[in-house]
């Protein structure tokens, strides 16, 4: 077994002071950044968002000097990156894009030790490191190390591309739309795998995203930008969604605002209800008594590792003898710890179900959450 | 038809311009990959470079060789440079081609992912560019070197030749034997040729192997 990855060596603070970006030259010159100041405190998601052509792209690559500002400094830990080798500052700072850029002739394997190999780590070194971090993102070493990136789903090529961004243990990552190419249960669950991964990690994220929604559920500080690159509001989610500085911004995080507050809360942040649950063996008269006190009449059928199975209408029951697992009938999809309720009630409406079945982090059940108590919650805010 | 007998007691005489014929076809092929690469980074590094580049190449490979080789001669002689020259020349417009549209075709993410993840121009070049480009470069090496097997044939004429001579020789004797046998020699060198490329960029690019999900 590797052990696993080294904690954050310390997050740094990430600062643009007075940054601009024009392309052209003269008064002719058109404006992809104007005079953005942000300061990311170590360890905190920002998001940038906003419309195309924002430059917030444009702002993201010139923390790491793919692009290079014609005005202005940007400061890690307060070290002027202009000052710095670009090749040893990449080094340092984790990289994500939508694409994901695998390299397709390398395995799995060789990607994530890009930077590692780089840096001129020892082999074993690398090799720990390499499935330390593929275990970290969710993937079994063994089964993936070994196999081409074409051989693998949009998913998992997304997980890749995020093990190798922090082979080094960078205290920096920069994040472009790096959850953009997969549908949107995928991206649901990378998301939240993300954030779990994040509250151990604590790195500073510079996270570019158009879509306002995943700007509010990812952020700890979201940077709205407008055309001509400029900032239109730099604060918490919760600010924005209060108080859009802006017509452009509230225009921006749209006429739903209040229900998109949703997303300001989480699963793990309300009661859950509990569930009615049976498990495969149980005497049938039993389990039609526990289904006669449920609300909806619904039993949920649970492994004996507490993982739901799906559901089993108490009037489906047979009159006597036990319960099997063939009697249960699968279910739509789990909501995880890190499901905003807003995600959440999508989820419930788009599956045409009154309760998602919430899960934790190893799959086993642990409570219900209806769409009434959602939207209760959503007058009680 | 065919004189065995002269085949037996020339044996000799055909191994000889055979690795002639091989030793030509091979500095040519190799000469000419170094000169492209060259012009090819050239044209990566500098996109203007391309018109001009191609232009003159294309130019080259339209002279006939017959004429490409009695303009030289004056200038190199009769001799093994001259033949070289002219065969690297008609090398460079098909392994510029191929290596530039090799480079072009690596994918601009995985380029980008290698510049903002700290490989230097070098670098990312060598590990990333090259062996990306590898199936296309050798789709061109391939024709490259079959079309020089035929063509070290025309240098038999300025006294080089490999198997060229062997024929050259065949028909001024009318010894349609030494003939034959310098077709089918050639023919299996290209054939050879071939293979040997194909099984290269097997063993070089596991990647492409890999089935499945």
């Amino acid at each position: 077994m590797s052990q696993p990855p080294e904690r954050g060596r310390g997050a740094a603070t990430v600062a643009f002071e007075h940054v601009s970006k024009r392309y052209g030259v003269g008064r002719d010159g058109r404006g992809a950044v104007n005079d953005l100041s942000l300061l990311v405190p170590a360890g905190r998601i920002c998001v940038l968002v906003g419309p195309s052509g924002c430059g917030k792209t444009t702002s993201l690559k010139m923390v790491n000097r793919l692009i290079e500002p014609s005005a202005g400094r940007i400061l890690i830990d307060g070290a002027d990156v202009a000052g710095e080798e670009p090749i040893a500052l990449r080094r340092r700072i984790g990289y994500v894009i939508q694409q994901v850029g695998l390299f397709p002739h390398q395995t799995v394997g060789q990607n994530v030790a890009t930077v590692p190999r780089l840096l001129d780590w020892a082999e074993d070194r690398q090799r720990a490191r390499t499935d330390a971090l593929l275990t970290l993102v969710g993937l079994e070493p063994a089964t993936h190390r070994e196999r081409y990136p074409h051989q693998l789903s949009g998913g998992e090529r997304q997980r890749v591309g995020v093990a190798r961004a922090l082979a080094a243990d960078p205290p920096v990552m920069l994040m472009d739309e790096p959850f953009g190419a997969v549908d949107p249960i995928v991206r649901e669950r990378l998301q939240n795998e993300f954030l779990r991964l994040q509250a151990d990690l604590a790195k500073t994220i510079i996270f570019v995203t158009h879509d306002v929604d995943e700007a509010i559920k990812m952020g700890d500080l979201v940077a709205v930008m407008q055309d001509g690159g400029t900032l239109a509001q730099f604060g918490s989610p919760r600010e924005i969604l209060a108080n859009p500085a802006s017509d452009f911004v509230a225009r921006f995080v749209g006429a739903d605002r209040g229900l998109k507050r949703l997303s300001l809360t989480r699963v793990r942040d309300v009661q859950l209800r509990a569930a009615a649950t049976v498990r495969a063996g149980d005497e049938v008269a039993e389990a039609r008594r526990r289904a006669a006190a449920d609300r909806f009449g619904y039993l949920l059928l649970i492994d004996a590792a507490d993982h739901p199975i799906g559901w089993i209408e108490g009037r489906d029951l047979p009159a006597a003898g036990h319960v099997e697992a063939a009697m249960a009938v699968p279910m739509s999809p789990f909501l995880e710890p890190e499901t905003t309720l807003k995600d959440a009630l999508s989820m419930l409406l788009g599956a045409d179900v009154r309760a998602g079945v919430a899960v934790d982090a190893g799959g086993r059940l642990l409570g219900l959450l209806t769409v009434d108590d959602i939207a209760g919650g959503l007058e009680a805010r | 038809m065919i004189d065995w007998g002269w085949i037996a007691r020339h044996l000799d005489d055909i191994a000889a311009a055979t690795s002639a014929h091989v030793a030509l076809t091979a500095v040519a092929v190799g000469g000419g990959l170094v000169v492209s690469a060259v012009l090819a980074l050239l044209i990566h590094r500098y996109r203007r470079a391309y018109g001009p580049v191609t232009a003159i190449s294309g130019l080259i490979y339209t002279i006939p060789s017959l004429a490409l080789f009695a303009l030289l001669v004056p200038i190199t002689g009769l001799s093994f440079l001259t033949a070289e020259i002219g065969l690297v020349g008609y090398t460079l417009l098909i392994l510029v081609r191929n290596i530039v549209a090799g480079l072009d075709a690596v994918p601009p993410e995985a380029h980008e992912a290698a510049t903002a993840m700290g490989y230097s121009p070098a670098g990312r070049l060598w590990r990333i560019e090259l062996p990306l480009a590898l199936p296309v470069i050798v789709a061109g090496l391939r024709v490259a070197t079959v079309s020089t097997i035929g063509l070290v044939m025309v240098t038999a004429l300025i006294g080089e030749g490999g198997l060229g001579q062997l024929m050259l020789r065949g028909f001024t004797l009318q010894n349609y034997t030494a003939v034959g046998v310098g077709t089918v020699l050639s023919v299996a060198l290209a054939v050879m040729a071939d293979l040997l490329f194909i099984g290269l960029l097997w063993v070089a690019t596991p990647w492409r192997r890999a089935r499945g999900r």
